[in-house]
């Protein structure tokens, strides 16, 4: 029972870190029906540059709004590069190949930057495990935990609750239609990527802590968030964090009951039937597209 | 038109001052210069690169330069495999020196067994290496570092006889590297009558090794056996400290590795593992290395990232240079003759290299020469203070040594 409480716990930490980066591919796919293929790096981004301030002295819960700022900037440059002029012209894949290309390039200049290895990232909280029904959880797990949900709900609230958050949901309704009632849905798809890149930085630096700070650590996150972002469906913030979880769950417990050789293969088999059964993620809306 | 014909005969220029010097002698330098191995790969290119402005200073090889080719493969086996089609067809490099990952060794060396150029592995360790072409009349894979047969056995020996485990867990990693050295601990720990309690698997770029610490832990393991590289090694340790769970490290020579080492803070410290060079002044030639490498390089808090791969990036230069200033040519299979039957001694960092290789015998390293690594104080120091006072002592190549696993078969 101590070892399920503890697979258990440690697939939901490792869940929720899947789920927060998913949540930026949710909320660019929510105005634009694009995503940010770079996002895995932007979460690098993210991280690595919350390192450097950290590095020159700056404690960590300050340089949590920085990295915010810098996220949001970022992710609106990736809007007004790489997708700006792929929706346009109405470009059906030009966003995927340009926001690939700029995640390539970020990587890159973060490799110049910040050199090729993988380094520690100071934890803020103490790194000694609490104990809790029998097993072992780390302060940063929870602060992982919390600080997603509590950003997921913060956007939510934002969209349901403020005359903008309409805005983005108008835009995602219909772009055509909300253009026409006087929204300026360029800003709008501009904002929602920066939202989506200040979500990943954030991510980037809570995850930090527990993973190791590089230049590669975006890339096999963000192949996993894009998993957890189709099993849980682009169009659901909710169906983000279950996917997230039960990816995160299943990882660990076919590492620890079948064999840790196959951990990754449930999260793929889940995606491939829900891609069969349920296209548009467990809990996404099937949305019919009119041609 | 003025400006072309101006750059014709800066052309021509250079080229009739280019055939006045001797050409310089063009030397591969392969590894892994980004992602989790780039601390071995980095560390094996500045040795070399010290070698080779050492030898340079000195007036080079029969009397021209060594120019080296330097390529990053990315661990990964695919780029490595075009990096050596590059270095013979476009670059005409005379030998390739390089190789961290197993798994690139075994992609690119058929490229120079075919090409005829000799290859000198200085950090891969997987036993089969210099055993590829063995069917074939000549092999051109040459290794001066540790390989898997003598370092499996040397964790099997400290685990078991040593320090009296007997339920031992292996943890290796999914490439080439970490199923092939699993399967050379499996063989030596089977020599000594122990089954391991659980064997499990990590991937490149895991954060979260619970399910595999789980097992071990359930299974009863007194002692956690690694095969794996110093980023995921490091993830192992804070695992075991997040379970609150605590039994000795034991691997291979990778726990020495700086990002192991940094990334595990105090919960890394006590690993131990094999090693051909530890960075301490112990003998002349290894004070002058350790310190021009110090000057050269300017480490962070002067600790060499891998010094393993530094010291064995370096005597790989020398070996070579050795052999082609016997051989007096740049012609492959000379040069391949001549390593196979070294008249004089090359004194390098790890050892002194006496007839180091012969026409069967490609392991330049053998069992008695490697000791025991322990990380402490973020530093990799002697782990029994007997052979720290025998150093200075340099273990010479003993092809009687006992210990190793028999060849590996292809």
């Amino acid at each position: 029972m101590e070892i399920l409480t503890q697979l258990i716990f440690s697939g939901i930490a490792l869940g929720m870190i899947y789920a927060v980066i998913a949540f930026g591919y949710q909320l660019t796919f929510a105005t634009s029906d694009t995503l940010n293929f770079g996002q895995g790096d932007a979460l690098m981004l993210g991280a690595l540059v919350g390192l450097t301030l950290v590095g020159m002295g700056v404690n960590y819960w300050l340089m949590i709004p920085l990295v915010c700022v810098f996220g949001a900037i970022q992710g609106a440059v990736v809007e007004r590069i790489g997708v700006r002029p792929a929706l346009r012209i109405k470009s059906e894949f030009g966003w995927i190949m340009s926001t690939i290309a700029l995640g390539i390039i970020f990587k890159n200049v973060a490799e110049n930057v910040w050199g090729h290895d993988d380094l520690k990232f100071p934890s803020p909280l103490p790194e000694s495990p609490i104990h809790f029904l029998g097993a072992n959880v780390l302060p940063m797990e929870i602060l992982v935990v919390v600080g997603a949900v509590l950003m997921m709900a913060a956007v939510e609230l934002f969209n349901r609750k403020t005359i903008w958050g309409k805005a983005v949901v108008a835009t995602f309704n219909d772009r055509d239609a909300a253009r026409l009632m006087g929204i300026n849905t360029g800003l709008v798809i501009t904002f929602s990527y920066a939202l989506s890149s200040m979500s990943a930085a954030l991510a980037g630096v809570l995850i930090a802590p527990l993973t190791l700070t590089g230049s590669t650590m975006g890339a096999v996150l963000g192949l996993k968030a894009f998993a957890v972002a189709i099993i849980g469906g682009l169009t659901s913030g909710m169906g983000i964090i279950v996917g997230g979880i039960i990816l995160g769950i299943a990882e660990k417990l076919t590492g620890f009951y079948l064999s840790t050789g196959y951990q990754d293969v449930p999260g793929l088999v889940l995606l491939l039937i829900v891609l069969a059964v349920r296209p548009a993620g467990l809990f996404g809306k099937t949305a019919i597209k009119k041609v | 038109m003025k400006f072309t014909s101006r750059l014709t005969v800066v052309a021509l220029a250079c080229a009739a001052a280019s055939a006045f010097a001797a050409d310089p002698i063009k030397i591969g330098v392969d590894g892994p210069f980004t992602g989790g191995s780039s601390s071995m790969g980095v560390s094996m290119r500045d040795g070399v690169r010290l070698a080779t402005e050492e030898i340079n200073k000195a007036g080079g090889v029969l009397g021209r330069q060594i120019q080296l080719v330097e390529r990053d493969d990315e661990a990964k086996n695919e780029r490595g495999a075009q990096i050596a089609q590059e270095l013979i067809n476009k670059e005409k490099v005379v030998a390739v020196v390089g190789y961290i990952n197993t798994g690139v060794g075994l992609a690119s060396e058929r490229f120079f067994q075919d090409a005829k150029i000799p290859v000198m592995n200085n950090v891969a360790t997987g036993s089969v290496l210099t055993h590829q072409f063995d069917d074939q009349p000549e092999n051109y894979v040459f290794r001066n570092a540790a390989n898997d047969s003598i370092q499996a056995p040397m964790i099997a020996e400290e685990a078991v006889t040593k320090r009296g485990f007997k339920k031992v867990a292996i943890l290796a990693d999914s490439t080439n590297y970490g199923q092939l050295g699993r399967a050379d601990l499996e063989k030596a720990l089977a020599l000594k009558g122990i089954k391991p309690v659980a064997e499990e698997k990590f991937n490149i770029k895991d954060v979260d090794m619970t399910a595999q610490l789980l097992k071990a832990k359930e299974a009863g393991a007194e002692v956690i056996l690694t095969y794996g590289i110093g980023p995921e090694l490091a993830q192992i340790a804070n695992g075991m400290t997040k379970l609150g769970w605590k039994v000795p490290m034991i691997g291979s020579w990778t726990l020495s590795m700086a990002n192991y080492i940094d990334n595990a803070g105090p919960g890394g410290e006590g690993a131990r593992m094999p090693q051909t060079f530890i960075q301490e002044p112990t003998t002349p030639k290894r004070q002058s290395f350790i310190i021009s490498y110090l000057k050269t390089f300017n480490p962070k808090n002067a600790r060499m990232d891998s010094p393993v791969s530094a010291a064995q990036g370096y005597d790989s230069v020398y070996l070579l240079a050795a052999a082609i200033r016997q051989a007096g040519s740049t012609d492959g299979q000379k040069i391949k003759d001549a390593l196979e039957n070294l008249k004089a001694p090359v004194e390098g960092v790890v050892t002194t290299y006496n007839k180091p290789f012969t026409r069967t015998d490609h392991e330049a390293i053998t069992a008695n020469i490697p000791v025991f690594g322990e990380v402490k104080g973020t530093r990799v120091v002697y782990a029994y203070p007997d052979d720290f006072k025998k150093a200075s002592e340099v273990r010479v190549k003993d092809v009687n040594a006992k210990g190793a696993l028999p060849a590996a078969k292809k």
